[in-house]
């Protein structure tokens, strides 16, 4: 190079740095990974995980779980303490903070954010029972509410609702119609989150991508690849008390928890929520320097992870490089049946429907839970009959196991009995999202079913673009036969005994679109109960039933197994507590 | 009136390799269709992830399948995607390109290359993606989105190839004969252009198994069977943990292929370009260069 160029070369260098200098990059980036795209942001459809991890971040709700504190705890959030609830369990009293505002944002007057109010929260339960919000949360509190009774649908959001009051601007009144003592639980979830009407309306149709809240955090950026968010300033919830989070030394202290006591939320510069569906593509992300910072570890991948499964051991290299967590979700995997269609599911001619029974009863023989725990779990889940998970106190290890052993010989016998043979089956439509690991899980059961006489040509795999199509597709009741993961929002028996319950029927979260009214009226009845062996012996009940009528594959719940980058403090969460973990996450000192 | 030939000599040595490694293909995809072999491509048949054995050749996949069984399954699906794609894409390219050559600068000429440069202005994947997509409770969609894009380059060319015969004494003696335009562009015209639809089909072939390929890849393609796409997707969740069964063999499979038809297509183009045949005709080797 000529000398001459140098002072240039050196002048443009300078120039280049005091640029950057101007801009400087955020200190604390966190970027999480979740395994699904968002359909939507708007709290009224985050029935799904993936919209529930951003929601709880945009908004805020009045109750949220404790970050640590295992079993799961409730505690408030926007919520100035727990409700007074009245004697006969019928009259909640919530007060709010005082503090809380929403985020700025040119719905409001001047583009700056107002305080939270009591009408917000009642407007926000009143907005699922508004025909134009189409809400996937409406049936947590339809026929519970005084005044939104089964068929409500409000025309207007001033129509009064005798159940749901504004005492003063910061108290709000909610009367319900019979005890439900998990009512507190369903305010945690992301459905329940705080809207303000101003934004719902300014936005309308796209208020699902503009997320306007009183959340830790608001949306910089959205797209099929990512959500970044950065700090919402309104946001102040005091400072963080690890005690009263659960804070336990000698289960939290490798988590380099400790030094986030008494920081003031949240402490993230900018978060970074990447959609990646393809386990392999996550991981190859979390291992490249500048990827993703916490990764669910993929089955494929436990022979490299794992140097033990039973107990759990990680391998020296892995163990030496990341953090790692493993338990057992709050939540389970099953296969269901669709049962509004009369050639599986409800007929009514008894016999045929004695004959449906028999098929899916068939199919749920030939499934092999070993072999899918094996190939696409780690082998780590645990498996059980029905509905009510190990996490659950009503879950009872003494249960008949038939339900979930491989027998493809009594599947056969079922069926020849039964009268079913190849030229006279059904044709049924298996649902899935377009994933790897969905058209081999599909492969799978298809090869168990051929295995019992069920010719292939009769199950036909329909693939859906995502979570968010294929939920759509649950909600319109296309497809027969289905996989689903279902994450606990409260730990309650009743959360996962919901699916089956006839009022719920798609689009709510009985997808299997079971109507029986035996159980339904158990299901009332144990809903009411407070917790004790009473409702134990119910919820027991109720899950036999399901077990009997052969409506429900399953269940597996799986084990997790994060792993994340040492300089992120965190515990992280995609069950209960959910994305309301987030507000804790830290970011070391890259050397330390 | 006797056309002028336009079939020539094949270099048999050159084609001899590519059409016995297309043979071995034909061979296994036929024992597919004929159900010798491959049928049992869906069964479970050993626990998952088994190494090459005397019973698996190629080992079997996550689930205990037999790789080299499912390896033979996507070979039929291939070849019937190529044939249920190239035919009749090379068919609808030559009677567009004829039909538009024959009538040059009239109004059928001008519709058929607006719409002909209207679908190739349009990124092909992403139009395929696009029709699959849209038409995806179709069993054949994907099919017929490709059909739907392919005959493009074939109509271009043999509108070129028409343009260039329709000048030529024979066609002007058969429309003094009193033939009809349609049964010209039938009798003389079309005819006249098989070593280019020969050509295109072989193209197209190779074509419709690559957007095949790709298109199950990402899960767009085929649903209700196995093809060297959805293995190759399968192995893009194996590889990072060593296991290479999926990937080696439908890569491979692929790659033969490609590489055995193409070599065929070039063997079949040099035969049917005059220069290549030494030709003294100036104006030949001109219309064979605007082609």
């Amino acid at each position: 190079m000529p000398p001459a160029r140098l002072p240039w070369l050196l002048a443009l260098t300078l120039l280049l740095a005091a640029c950057q200098q101007s801009e400087p990059e955020p200190l604390k980036v966190y970027r999480h990974a979740i395994d699904g795209i968002p359909a939507s942001l708007d709290p009224a459809h985050a029935d799904d995980v993936y919209a529930a991890t951003l929601v709880t971040n945009l908004y805020d709700t009045l109750y949220r779980y404790k970050y640590l504190a295992r079993p799961y705890e409730l505690t408030p959030s926007l919520a100035d303490g727990f409700p007074e609830v009245s004697e006969d369990g019928l009259t909640y009293r919530i007060r709010l903070r005082d503090d809380a505002r929403f985020a700025d944002d040119e719905a409001f007057p001047g583009g700056v954010g107002r305080p939270v109010r009591a009408t917000d929260v009642v407007y926000s339960l009143k907005r699922h029972f508004l025909p134009d919000t189409r809400s996937r949360g409406d049936w947590l509190w339809r026929d519970r509410i005084v005044g939104l009774d089964e068929g409500t649908r409000l025309s207007d959001p001033d129509a009064p609702v005798e159940g749901l009051q504004v005492e003063d601007p910061l108290t709000v009144k909610i009367r319900l119609r019979r005890p439900y003592p998990q009512f507190t639980h369903t305010l945690a979830m992301a459905l329940s989150a705080i809207v303000a009407r101003e934004a719902v309306e300014h936005y309308g149709r796209s208020f699902g991508v503009n997320p306007v809240g009183s959340g830790p955090f608001v949306l910089a950026r959205f797209d099929e690849s990512r959500a970044v968010l950065e700090p919402n300033e309104h946001f102040r919830r005091g400072v963080i008390d690890l005690d009263a989070e659960g804070y336990d030394p000698a289960r939290h202290d490798r988590f380099g928890l400790a030094r986030i006591d008494g920081l003031t939320f949240p402490l993230l510069d900018r978060l970074e929520v990447h959609f990646i569906p393809e386990p392999t593509t996550r991981w190859t992300s979390f291992t490249a320097s500048s990827g993703v910072d916490v990764v669910m570890v993929p089955p494929e991948l436990s022979e490299r992870v794992l140097a033990e499964r039973d107990p759990i051991r990680l391998r020296p290299e892995i163990a030496s490089r990341y953090r790692s967590w493993h338990g057992p979700e709050a939540g389970f995997v099953f296969h269901g049946f669709n049962m509004d269609n009369p050639e599986i599911g409800h007929h009514p001619d008894p016999g045929r429907a004695a004959r449906n029974r028999a098929l899916r009863c068939a199919l749920r023989d030939a499934f092999d839970w070993q072999a899918r725990n094996r190939a696409f779990y780690h082998g780590l889940g645990q498996i059980f009959p029905g509905a009510i998970p190990p996490i659950l106190p009503a879950y009872d290890p003494d249960a008949d196991a038939d339900s979930i052993s491989h027998s493809p010989r009594r599947a056969r016998a079922r069926l020849a009995e039964a009268g079913w043979q190849t030229d006279n089956l059904p044709r049924l439509v298996y649902g899935l999202e377009s994933s790897v690991h969905q058209r081999q899980m599909f492969e799978q059961f298809r090869a168990w079913a051929q295995a019992i006489g069920f010719p292939a040509s009769r199950l036909e795999a329909r693939a859906y673009a995502s979570f968010g199509e294929y939920a759509r597709a649950l909600g319109t009741r296309q497809v027969d036969l289905f996989l689903l993961g279902w994450t606990l929002a409260y730990p309650d028996a009743q959360y996962s005994l919901q699916l089956f319950y006839g009022p719920n029927a798609a689009p709510g979260a009985n997808s299997f679109n079971y109507a029986n009214p035996t159980f339904d009226q158990l299901f009332e009845q144990a809903s009411s109960l407070p917790a004790g062996p009473r409702r134990t012996r119910l919820y027991r009940q109720l899950n036999r039933i399901v077990i009997e009528d052969c409506v429900i594959i399953g269940s597996l719940a799986r084990t997790r197994l994060f792993l994340w980058k040492p300089h992120v403090l965190m515990l992280p969460d995609r069950d209960m507590v959910g994305g309301h973990f987030l507000r804790f996450v830290d970011i070391a000192d890259q050397g330390g | 009136m006797k056309a002028p030939a336009t079939t020539h000599k094949l270099t048999a040595g050159g084609l001899r390799a590519p059409l016995a490694v297309i043979a071995v293909y034909l061979v296994a995809a036929a024992g597919v269709w004929l159900g010798w072999w491959g049928t049992d491509w869906s069964g479970i048949q050993a626990s998952g992830r088994q190494p090459p054995s005397p019973e698996h050749w190629l080992g079997t996949n996550l689930l205990g399948q037999d790789i080299f069984s499912r390896l033979l399954a996507g070979t039929a699906t291939a070849f019937e995607v190529g044939l249920l794609v190239s035919v009749p894409a090379t068919l609808l390219g030559a009677l567009v390109g004829a039909f538009a050559g024959y009538f040059p600068q009239r109004w059928p000429d001008a519709v058929l290359m607006w719409l002909t440069g209207t679908l190739d202005a349009i990124p092909f994947y992403l139009f395929v993606i696009a029709l699959s997509y849209a038409m995806r409770d179709h069993p054949a969609a994907m099919q017929l989105a490709m059909i739907m894009t392919f005959w493009t380059l074939t109509a271009r060319i043999v509108r070129a190839e028409t343009l260039r015969i329709r000048q030529l004494g024979f066609v002007a003696a058969a429309r003094v004969s009193g033939l009809g335009s349609w049964q010209i562009i039938r009798r003389h015209v079309v005819p006249h252009t098989v070593h280019i639809l020969l050509v295109q089909a072989a193209i197209l072939f190779v074509a419709a198994i690559k957007a095949e390929v790709l298109l199950s890849f990402l899960g767009l393609g085929l649903q209700d069977g196995v093809s060297w796409g959805i293995m190759l997707a399968e192995a893009s969740q194996e590889i990072l943990a060593g296991h290479y069964g999926n990937f080696v063999a439908a890569s491979a499979a692929l790659l033969l292929l490609v590489l055995a038809i193409n070599r065929m297509t070039d063997e079949l183009q040099r035969s049917a370009d005059p220069r290549s045949r030494g030709s003294a005709d100036p104006a030949a080797r001109h219309e064979a260069t605007r082609a």
